[in-house]
């Protein structure tokens, strides 16, 4: 029934995509887009979503993963935010202009962190020295 | 009057850090060395969803290569590597190595609420029959043989996860006499979890980019190159 309806709001090539990517068949409505074209959805009806299944994003990329993500967005999805970052008062007003832009999880690829130490190291492997015989 | 308009001019420049960017903002180069052939520096972000910025680190890399075949045989071989890819990411079975607190955020992510049977994993107890070890808490000196023995009991091919800050590194036993500074001194690790505890979706991401890593194996393509 939900599915129905859900399809009959969305579309049948919405759905399809919608399967492929989220599992489910979902509809509510389009809060915005962040500046990677991820599309995030808001449905507080709770007879259609389940209460904490009620905001959700449709990535962008294909190969998707959470830190796609930016950080104003993280925080509507995750409710510490109520409204949407463009229509939030106190995100509009306290984004600073010196913020860098969102970068994704590099890990694995070849711009991942790499730690590395600038101090001398505590201990030395034992290099064994024989003394010639007499 | 004066007082307002100060106040509303910041804020208009906050309010162009939403708008979303067009093309390519930043020129930091990621990498150090670059080929002679690219003449503009690599950008080290960008907005695009056809060329994300893994993409980009990902460009002129050996693992690039890997994943473009350059001939029918190769293309046969990295279909067969992403078939393999496919069947070892949808099944993976962590061998469960609880040995402190953070065992019981790994068994959070079995429970309802992360669900890991969703992903196809399920915690097997046995080292012969499962393909992941998840080294969840401090290891301590008396317990390293011990895990050495379960790694080498597991099948090739196997990964390691490392949960949480003392597996990784000691964390707060570091400097205790008889606790193992960080397990990748005892086995090799592939994905490192950080946090102490890691929360159960912290470790549930992990094995997401423990996928990640599965799924750019090509291992078949490699040994053609050869």
């Amino acid at each position: 029934m939900r599915t129905v309806r859900s399809i009959r709001r969305v579309g049948l090539r919405e759905w399809w995509h919608q399967m492929q990517y989220i599992g489910d068949a979902k509809s509510g409505t389009y809060m915005g887009r962040d500046q990677f074209g991820n599309r995030y959805f808001q449905n507080d009806n709770p007879e259609e979503e389940i209460p904490g299944r009620h905001r959700w994003v449709d990535f962008a990329q294909h190969d998707f993963n959470a830190t796609q993500v930016p950080a104003e967005w993280h925080s509507w999805l995750q409710h510490i935010r109520e409204e949407p970052p463009h229509k939030d008062p106190v995100m509009m007003n306290s984004s600073p202009p010196w913020k860098a832009p969102w970068i994704e999880n590099l890990t694995g690829t070849r711009g991942a962190y790499r730690p590395y130490n600038t101090v001398k190291t505590k201990i030395s492997a034992w290099e064994p020295k024989s003394a010639p015989r007499a | 009057m004066s007082l307002a308009v100060k106040a509303a001019l910041p804020s208009i420049g906050r309010r162009a850090a939403f708008r979303p960017v067009v093309g390519l903002q930043a020129y930091r180069s990621l990498h150090s060395s670059k080929p002679a052939s690219q003449a503009e520096p690599m950008p080290s972000s960008t907005t695009s969803a056809t060329e994300p910025v893994t993409a980009l680190a990902q460009r002129n890399s050996n693992q690039y290569s890997l994943e473009h075949p350059q001939n029918r045989a190769e293309y046969v071989l990295s279909t067969l590597d992403k078939i393999t890819n496919w069947a070892r990411q949808g099944s993976m079975w962590p061998m469960t190595f609880g040995l402190a607190c953070c065992a019981v955020e790994m068994m959070h992510m079995a429970a309802a609420r992360y669900d890991q049977d969703r992903l196809g994993v399920v915690f097997r107890a046995t080292p012969r029959q499962s393909d992941i070890m998840i080294v969840a808490g401090t290891l301590t000196n008396k317990m390293a043989p011990a895990l050495r023995k379960v790694y080498d009991q597991m099948p090739e091919p196997r990964w390691v996860i490392s949960m949480g800050s003392c597996a990784n590194g000691g964390g707060y036993y570091h400097y205790s006499y008889s606790v193992v500074r960080g397990c990748d001194r005892i086995v090799p690790v592939d994905i490192y979890v950080p946090g102490c505890p890691p929360t159960a979706e912290a470790l549930l991401y992990g094995m997401l980019q423990l996928q990640r890593k599965m799924r750019r194996s090509r291992k078949a393509v490699v040994w053609y190159r050869k």
